[in-house]
């Protein structure tokens, strides 16, 4: 069900993204930025999931807050003339590529774990 | 207790649902807009872009300026010397107009006096024959014209020009430009009018030599006298 809420939701969001207005160049920024804070939250709640304190307020409000926050941090930096956006990025970047980890691990070590059991199996 | 965990369940789809649908929503947005945005557009540019173009645009309108100066200056140079140029056409050409009419190479008119020498050889007159005209009398004439200011002569249409000969063949003939000539003698000149003619008539003036000798001499002033040009070739194949 899940899975399928998951699809449902990526292929109308691509639909309407797609047929949506092109907004001006200088705004796209704001959009970059939001999805790299969106990609973000979505790799946390991976990680949370493997880790299994997985919580749907703290996905869903971290999803938009992060958004949002990222997007005003934008506009700030460019009000005050200051790339703030890359601050933003540097963190998002970096807390991805360690739920990568993470998750790269998990499955590693489950993978591995198997492929021991199976070996004593046969040693058995 | 399943209707509860469905529940859970289906708020749990819904809210990942929405998260994908504005996430998928916000990247095609994205992904369209750099897609079709056309980098190069003004009007696509952020300030930095747009003041660094500005700047590289004011360069190079400097350069191209710097540019048109040079080729613009080139140009009035060029049209200074072509002018110059035709400045100097014209001038050697006028230089050489008046050189051809200096010469005797072109036909010329004006105002001057036509005299009219006939030889008498052979009468007689008060007791004594009347000798005949020598170049030196015609010599002295011509002599006298040129001292007035004449500009161009001829005597029975020969020009008189710097290789002139006037010279006698025989008894009977003169020479003019090695050409025979005969009485009557009829010498045109070109020139002021009032200093030709007092150069020549009055009182022991070549003319009154003349007509005291025996001749007939008569002096005519006309307003157009035309005087035909030398027409031999202008030989200067000992001139280096």
């Amino acid at each position: 069900m899940i899975i399928i809420a998951i699809l449902i939701g990526c292929i109308v969001g691509a639909i309407i993204g797609i047929n949506a207005p092109i907004i001006p160049y200088t705004y796209s920024t704001f959009l970059a930025i939001a999805v790299v804070a969106a990609l973000d939250s979505v790799f946390g709640g991976i990680t949370s999931v493997l880790k299994k304190n997985f919580d749907l307020t703290i996905f869903i409000s971290g999803f938009f807050c992060n958004s949002i926050l990222s997007i005003a941090l934008t506009y700030l930096g460019q009000k005050l003339n200051l790339d703030i956006y890359l601050a933003a990025l540097v963190v998002f970047v970096g807390r991805m590529f360690t739920n990568l980890t993470i998750i790269r691990r998990h499955y590693i070590e489950k993978w591995m774990t198997k492929k021991q059991e199976n070996v004593e199996n046969v040693q058995e | 207790m399943k209707i509860k965990i469905n529940k859970e369940k289906t708020v749990m789809a819904i809210a990942i649902g929405i998260s994908c649908f504005a996430l998928m929503l916000v990247m095609f947005m994205q992904f369209k807009v750099v897609r079709q945005t056309n980098i190069t557009e003004i009007e696509t540019m952020r300030e930095s872009e747009l003041r660094a173009e500005l700047t590289s645009w004011q360069e190079k309108y400097k350069e191209i300026n710097e540019r048109y100066q040079e080729i613009t200056n080139t140009i009035s140079q060029y049209q200074n010397e072509s002018e110059s140029d035709q400045q100097t056409a014209q001038l050697l050409e006028k230089e050489l107009e008046q050189l051809n009419l200096a010469l005797g190479k072109t036909d010329v008119e004006g105002q001057g006096i036509i005299i009219a020498l006939t030889d008498n050889e052979g009468k007689q007159i008060d007791d004594r024959l009347v000798d005949r005209i020598y170049p030196e009398d015609l010599l002295l004439v011509v002599n006298a014209l040129f001292g007035a200011g004449a500009e161009a002569i001829s005597i029975n249409d020969q020009r008189i020009i710097a290789m002139s000969d006037i010279s006698s063949i025989g008894d009977v003939f003169l020479r003019v430009n090695s050409e025979r000539i005969s009485s009557p003698y009829i010498i045109k000149a070109i020139g002021d009018i009032t200093y030709l003619q007092s150069a020549i008539l009055g009182k022991g003036g070549c003319i009154d030599q003349l007509k005291e000798a025996g001749h007939d001499a008569t002096v005519t002033e006309g307003r157009r006298i035309e005087i035909e040009k030398y027409n031999k070739t202008i030989r200067t194949d000992h001139i280096d």
